[in-house]
């Protein structure tokens, strides 16, 4: 199925199953209401085979160019049937596990994660660990057939919802940086695992505390081989930054027209709308030719730093916009409207410091892409 | 053209660019001599981005912005000779007016000093014309200003009779204005990118404090955020020809030119003292961004436009589509 085909296709589907898809909770919604939504319209979208395409047919898809599912999601984030940021973790988790999983495990799980049975979470950072992720020191050690567990991660995105986690462990020694950190496939219900949400400014408890206590994980769940865990996380930072980065992109334009017909008369600036319009055209332009760069089978890496810097400098641009044009809204409304404008806006304060912040995005594109040497 | 011969042509309009920085009538004579205007012909998005962005990277000076203008118009062989009559400083409109007679105010390359003839789009009372006048009846003058080395001439006069307007297809001069501004946009993202090039080679061998000032992160991150403005203007370029509106054209203009306006910033200052002097080339880049951005349109201008007409009209141009 070829990309137009497949747009007319999830287009007639959308518009024929309106009702069915429509979320039950009205305005933003909790993050429960969010998920419950989430989990139903993958469901759906499964069940009617879109879901599928894009993906191989050994993870419960139907094959087809990884484009079909960068238009889904946009097609699903502009009809505002999802929320762009709880959908992404698909895209950033199935294509990590279909890598790097061993085979039985990947054909077992990510259907689940596709077809909206499950939730999963990805447990990188730590509380000593921000940006210098290589320094991680949550520590897994091997007992016989199984690892064991110990340590602290933090920012785990939707971690009090997850069935599953894709955990960076210390495996070698605690100065082995890159080389000593490995990846695993841990069941969220294991024994010795604590969850504590984090509040946060925005509203929504997304982010999470995980305390690992001695949790036993299988052998048979690490991802790669041992010592393999920096490799899975190089190769899934760039889908950060690929399909669910265009998805985000598709769901600022929403917005941004959406803005344009709430503004009272007067109140945007034609200046900063211009360019605020060609920012966003920008990101979409850049981000486009990495969607297709990725359906040709390229390997992403560093260069998708460029997105990801277009991504957060739009995506501010987008809500300082609003925050000025509906001011009163964003300030003082206390409906759904006002709500939602208000909660993204401070959402975006956080596009600059999320998936590795701008200053390791530029370290990135200074180092990688410019080639200007160590920094030190 | 086949890949090969893709770069082969590639090649060799780098080598033109090159082998001619300061000299237009030159270079005009390798791009004849080359087959750059068959190839503008037959392939106007390969012949465009690949000239102007090497253009902007060698700061060399053509006429081909004028060749491009031309083409657009679908004048490109029948029989309209002369150099073209660009938009007056900061302008999109046609550089004629047809009245009685024609009055003409607007910009050209140094080849129209050099020509018997000019090529004058001129607004008849709403449908536009071409019109071929001598050059003789104009007054030109060399501008030197910012940039001396781009070799403009200011175009200006009033004729009366004597010539024959050709009329013009509706939304011919539409469409040679984005035409226009994806040139220029090349040729600016190609200056910011030999700037940016000229700013690492700087960064990475000069030393202060011990090491070179490529390892300050102060130092990084300008550089860094000059290669995310290139590239974003440049993914908006290729989004334009694909697209081939007016909308994602002059948008596409405004980025590239705002990205070689961040690019002579911060690119000036990583080079510091060195950049500021005549002895290394980033002044004549730094120049002939500020006068390429306000051709067709500045980055400014554009941007304001493109929000009064959204609060005006209230839509969104069309998203880019996957």
């Amino acid at each position: 199925m070829d990309l137009a085909e497949f747009r007319a296709g999830v287009d007639d589907w959308l518009a024929g199953h309106r009702d069915e898809l429509a979320p039950a909770h009205r305005g933003v919604g909790t993050l429960d209401e969010q998920l419950a939504q989430l989990a139903k319209v993958k469901r759906l979208a499964f069940d009617a085979g879109w879901m599928r395409r894009g993906w191989p047919e050994r993870v419960g898809g139907l094959g087809g160019s990884t484009l079909l599912r960068a238009y889904l999601g946009e097609a699903l984030t502009t009809a505002d049937l999802v929320e762009p940021g709880i959908y992404s973790m698909t895209e950033v988790l199935a294509p990590t596990m279909i890598d790097y999983a061993p085979e039985a495990l990947a054909a077992a799980m990510v259907p689940r994660l596709l077809r909206g049975d499950e939730t999963w979470c990805q447990g990188f950072s730590e509380p000593g660990t921000g940006s210098n992720l290589a320094a991680l020191s949550c520590r897994a050690s091997r007992d016989g057939e199984c690892w064991r567990v110990s340590g602290q991660k933090v920012w785990t995105s939707l971690a009090q919802h997850a069935q599953r986690c894709v955990l960076l462990t210390r495996t070698g020694t605690p100065d082995s940086a890159h080389r000593g950190i490995t990846a695993l496939f841990v069941d969220m219900d294991s024994p010795g695992i604590t969850v504590r949400p984090i509040e946060t400014m925005h509203g929504a408890p997304e982010f999470c505390e995980v305390f690992l206590d001695d949790v036993v994980v299988p052998l048979d769940r690490t991802l790669g081989g041992e010592g393999q865990g920096w490799s899975v996380a190089m190769d899934l930072l760039p889908f950060e930054r690929s399909t669910a980065l265009w998805h985000r992109g598709a769901h600022l334009q929403h917005r941004l027209g959406q803005l344009l017909r709430a503004a009272p008369a007067g109140a945007l600036d034609p200046a900063a709308l211009g360019e605020t319009v060609q920012l966003l055209a920008a990101l979409r332009a850049r981000s486009r030719a990495t969607q297709y760069r990725m359906a040709a089978g390229e390997r992403l890496g560093p260069e998708t730093s460029v997105d990801k810097v277009l991504l957060a400098t739009a995506e501010q641009a987008l809500f300082d916009l609003a925050e000025g044009a509906l001011a009163e809204e964003v300030l003082l409304g206390d409906d759904d409207a006002g709500a939602r404008w208000r909660s993204e806006f401070l959402y975006s304060r956080a596009a600059t410091i999320y998936g590795g912040s701008a200053e390791i995005q530029r370290n990135i594109i200074a180092r990688r892409l410019l080639d200007l040497g160590d920094d030190r | 053209m086949e890949r090969a011969e893709r770069e082969l042509f590639g090649g060799a309009v780098r080598h033109a660019t090159d082998a001619h920085p300061g000299d237009a009538r030159a270079l005009d004579g390798a791009l004849a001599e080359l087959g750059w205007h068959d190839a503008l012909a037959a392939e106007p998005r390969l012949a465009v981005s690949v000239l102007f962005e090497c253009q902007g990277a060698a700061n060399a000076t053509s006429g081909a912005l004028g060749e491009v203008v031309r083409g657009a118009l679908g004048l490109g062989d029948a029989g309209a000779p002369g150099a073209v009559v660009l938009p007056a400083l900061g302008r999109a409109d046609a550089p004629g007016r047809l009245g009685a007679g024609l009055s003409v105010r607007g910009l050209g390359a140094s080849a129209l000093g050099a020509s018997a003839t000019a090529l004058v789009v001129a607004d008849a009372g709403g449908a536009d014309a071409a019109v071929t006048v001598g050059t003789g009846a104009l007054v030109l003058r060399p501008v030197e200003g910012m940039d001396p080395w781009l070799g403009l001439v200011a175009v200006s006069g009033e004729t009366h009779g004597a010539e024959e307007p050709q009329p013009l297809a509706p939304g011919s001069w539409a469409a040679a204005v984005d035409r226009a501004r994806l040139a220029l946009g090349h040729e600016l993202v190609g200056a910011a990118g030999a700037m940016l090039e000229l700013a690492r080679a700087h960064a990475l061998e000069r030393e202060q404090f011990g090491r070179p000032i490529a390892a300050f992160q102060a130092v990084r991150h300008r550089l860094a955020d000059t290669l995310v403005a290139i590239e974003g203007a440049r993914a908006l370029l290729e989004a334009a020809w694909d697209d081939g509106s007016a909308a994602t054209a002059a948008m596409a203009k405004a980025t590239a030119g705002r990205a070689a306006r961040t690019a002579a910033r911060h690119c000036q200052q990583v080079l510091a003292g060195m950049g500021f002097t005549t002895e290394h080339p980033l002044h004549r880049y730094v120049r002939r961004v500020l006068v390429l951005d306000e051709l067709f349109g500045s980055a400014r201008v554009l941007t304001r436009d493109l929000g009064r007409d959204l609060v005006a009209g209230g839509v969104l141009p069309a998203p880019i589509p996957l």
